[in-house]
């Protein structure tokens, strides 16, 4: 027995000293456990803050009522105003508001149109205006706006009965139904008749004096009316390959990346690096060719999948192709600092690749590749807008989903080469200290 | 000519070579003798501009050698210690990459490596991948892949670690050959037998100190006895090491004992004392010392510690 404790001593002694092995035994699940928690279950069980254009355009009592809902909902975040083009902060209008949309700002707007509840309304009409560059973002907006919308109907539906009682009956009749009614509820359940005819008319009234021939035989679909509008992405070949594909892709990248400049343990230690060195190449040219061949494998890698997802999926990468090339550029450039980052910080091959599988699998769930980050808490949508992978897959999208210029796009490839270049001087600064050789 | 002038290189826990100097001559071959952790490595490592010095200067044909003067290593060839090559790859393939490195044109690279693959007797194996090549054969191309751009200086950091004896003598046949083409060839060893053998003049190494140099005739020079006895163990022997102790310092080992003889010690007393104590003359053999007695009598330590 003594010999088996002092075996499992000698396992645990070892797993202990590999860093690597005890960081992917328990920080990475750890992690990813928080991550996953925090989306599917946890401390909140809905998302917050999801930021939504908004503007109202109506001046009924009811498209304020609901404005002010929204307005002091937790899942919303009601986006009022733009800057414009001559750097202005202006309120939206039904244009704007569409263009905001469609250049990828915010996924949804919602608009409370001028007629949204007129005189002759049964019901509450509203325009949404949406880009599904993400199904389950989209489909949760749309269920919890319905959600928030919906909770306001007992109102507008009561008052909406109230108005069909008088089409029907005709005004006169109906308000003297109305005042029979409430005499016999008075009588009964000894409430006072003014308070009980105030009820019914509620806050609305004022609107549902008028006679509206249409819509009788679909009551409920004209209680609300809410006209739904795609605005991106209405031609793309086969939406969910062409939104999943960036990031799966930008996953498998960082990958081959990191193991590729991790590399650079291995010919080091098996003395390649200083039979290199001893030639005429410096150890500036040594990192140069090791960066340059990581951004070029990185782009083969990328277009590779693409193509994949071309011929199996039809995703339509020929149409915006040089805009493709050049966000695959940017995004293969920001894997390969990363990679050369691990590699200077490491010690050793085993620490860099356990250190880099870590970090690669909380981007790639924190910067988007396997969920939409809005169901995020709000620090980590704020974090993961520090991941290479949320700017490489934005930029995707920007490219496929939207079709967006080269103009467009330049924030994208700009980002990406910003966070390429502050890596790389990180890098430098800790090669220039000799870890690796 | 190389010249290495004062040169000390300190790291963070340890003074690897501590004021060293020496000259090298074109066309010698030059032994560097030392235990491990002596600091032969380290001067490699500086001989060829990985590191910089901490003091002093290294000089190749009066061209100075730092790890920012890329030109001077045209001049080097370097055979690391450990086998510096990628295992997945053939033969050719490694000499290819590595001789691509000193910008020789494709079409003379190509003949330049089938010449060297011929030389070191692996051209019929140059499209095997490396990893399935045995330990000699890897230590060849090793060697192989350091003269593809004809470099007038070879550097050895102990090529032979691990190899069997035929391959041993193969490599050893080889650079003895470069050597007599006109190569100078600088090589580190722990094996006093190589340093014997190969090098036309030894510098002995240890805590990053020359501590003896010249050729193997003036360094055992420096002992102050001409023979080593070796003392056969058998029964007539079993009880005499106070005895063999009068006469020297004594190195017990497995089979034999191996006595330094004090200095002046008349080797007639020796033997009479022996023949009084019934020890035959045939359990007495007497060597020509080797530099393994001279390291142990300069440094008090065996080479092997």
């Amino acid at each position: 027995m003594k010999a088996v404790i002092s075996l499992i001593k000698k396992d645990y002694k070892l797993f202990f000293h590999d860093k690597p092995a005890v960081s992917l035994t328990f920080l990475v699940p750890a992690v990813l456990i928080f991550l996953f928690g925090s989306i599917f279950g946890g401390s909140s069980s809905a998302p917050t803050g999801i930021h939504i254009a908004f503007v109202n355009n109506s001046e009924s009592k009811v498209a304020h009522k609901l404005e002010s809902v929204l307005d002091t909902t937790k899942a919303f975040m009601l986006i009022k105003e733009f800057t414009n083009d001559e750097g202005k902060t202006v309120k939206f209008d039904t244009n704007s508001i569409k263009d905001y949309v469609r250049k990828g700002n915010v996924s949804a707007a919602l608009v409370i149109p001028q007629d949204a509840f007129t005189d002759t309304s049964t019901g509450l009409r509203l325009k949404f205006y949406y880009d599904p560059k993400n199904e389950i973002e989209m489909q949760t907006i749309q269920g919890l706006m319905l959600q928030t919308i919906m909770s306001q109907m007992p109102n507008i539906f009561m008052a909406s009965m109230q108005h069909r009682a008088e089409t029907f009956l005709g005004k006169n009749k109906g308000m003297r139904f109305n005042r029979k009614i409430a005499s016999v509820v008075s009588e009964y359940y000894g409430v006072d008749t003014s308070k009980i005819l105030n009820w019914t008319k509620f806050s609305f009234s004022d609107s549902l004096v008028s006679d509206s021939a249409s819509n009788k035989n679909n009551f409920f679909k004209d209680l609300l009316d809410l006209q739904k509008t795609q605005l991106v992405g209405q031609n793309v070949n086969n939406p969910n390959a062409t939104r999943s594909v960036g990031g799966w892709a930008m996953m498998f990248l960082l990958f081959t990346i990191t193991a590729s400049s991790t590399s650079l343990f291995d010919e080091n230690k098996s003395g390649v690096v200083v039979r290199i060195l001893s030639s005429p190449i410096s150890r500036v040219q040594i990192l140069w060719g090791k960066y340059l061949y990581n951004i070029s494998l990185g782009c083969i890698q990328l277009l590779v999948l693409f193509m994949t997802g071309y011929i199996f999926f039809g995703i339509d990468i020929f149409s915006n192709f040089i805009n493709l090339i050049l966000i695959i550029i940017a995004a293969a450039a920001a894997s390969t600092s990363f990679g050369m980052l691990l590699a200077a910080f490491s010690k050793t091959s085993a620490q860099a690749n356990g250190l880099g599988t870590f970090l690669i699998l909380t981007m790639s769930a924190i910067g988007g590749a396997w969920f939409p980050t809005f169901i995020l808490p709000h620090f980590i949508q704020i974090l993961s807008k520090g991941t290479i992978v949320y700017w490489s897959m934005e930029g995707f999208l920007q490219v496929l989903w939207r079709n967006a210029n080269t103009v467009e796009i330049l924030p994208y490839v700009g980002v990406l080469l910003g966070i390429t270049a502050v890596v790389n001087f990180i890098s430098i600064l800790q090669f220039k200290k000799g870890n690796v050789f | 000519m190389i010249e290495i002038k004062n040169i000390t290189k300190k790291f963070p826990s340890v003074t690897a070579l501590d004021n060293i100097s020496l000259k090298i001559n074109d066309k010698e071959f030059f032994g560097l003798l030392g235990p491990n952790g002596a600091g032969k490595s380290t001067l490699m490592n500086l001989l060829i501009g990985y590191l910089d010095a901490d003091e002093g200067e290294i000089t190749i044909d009066n061209e100075k050698v730092k790890r920012d003067n890329l030109l001077v290593r045209t001049k080097i060839g370097l055979v690391p210690q450990s086998i510096a090559l990628y295992d997945d790859l053939s033969a050719f393939e490694n000499l290819e990459i590595f001789g691509s490195f000193y910008g020789i044109k494709k079409r003379l690279l190509r003949a330049v490596i089938a010449e060297n693959l011929n030389r070191v007797q692996l051209y019929d194996r140059r499209k095997d991948k490396v990893k399935n090549f045995s330990g000699g054969m890897k230590r060849r191309l090793n060697i192989a892949a350091s003269l593809l751009h004809d470099p007038k200086l070879l550097l050895c950091d102990e090529p032979t670690v691990g190899v069997d004896p035929q391959s041993r003598n193969a490599i050893f046949d080889y650079l003895i050959q470069l050597n007599e083409e006109g190569k100078t060839i600088v090589y580190t060893t722990h094996y006093m037998e190589e340093a014997e053998r190969l090098c036309s003049r030894i510098a002995i190494i240890d805590f990053g100190k020359i501590i003896a140099e010249g050729t193997l005739e003036k360094l055992l020079e420096k002992l102050p006895y001409e023979q080593t006895i070796i003392i056969n163990k058998n029964h007539s022997t079993a009880d005499k090491i106070e005895l063999f102790k009068s006469f020297g310092n004594l190195l017990n080992e497995q089979e034999k004992y191996e006595l330094k003889p004090f200095d002046h010690l008349k080797l007639s007393d020796f033997f009479r004392s022996m023949e009084e104590n019934d020890i035959s003359y045939q359990s007495i053999d007497l060597h020509k010392p080797t530099l393994e007695a001279l390291f142990l009598h300069l440094t008090g330590r065996r080479l092997r510690d």
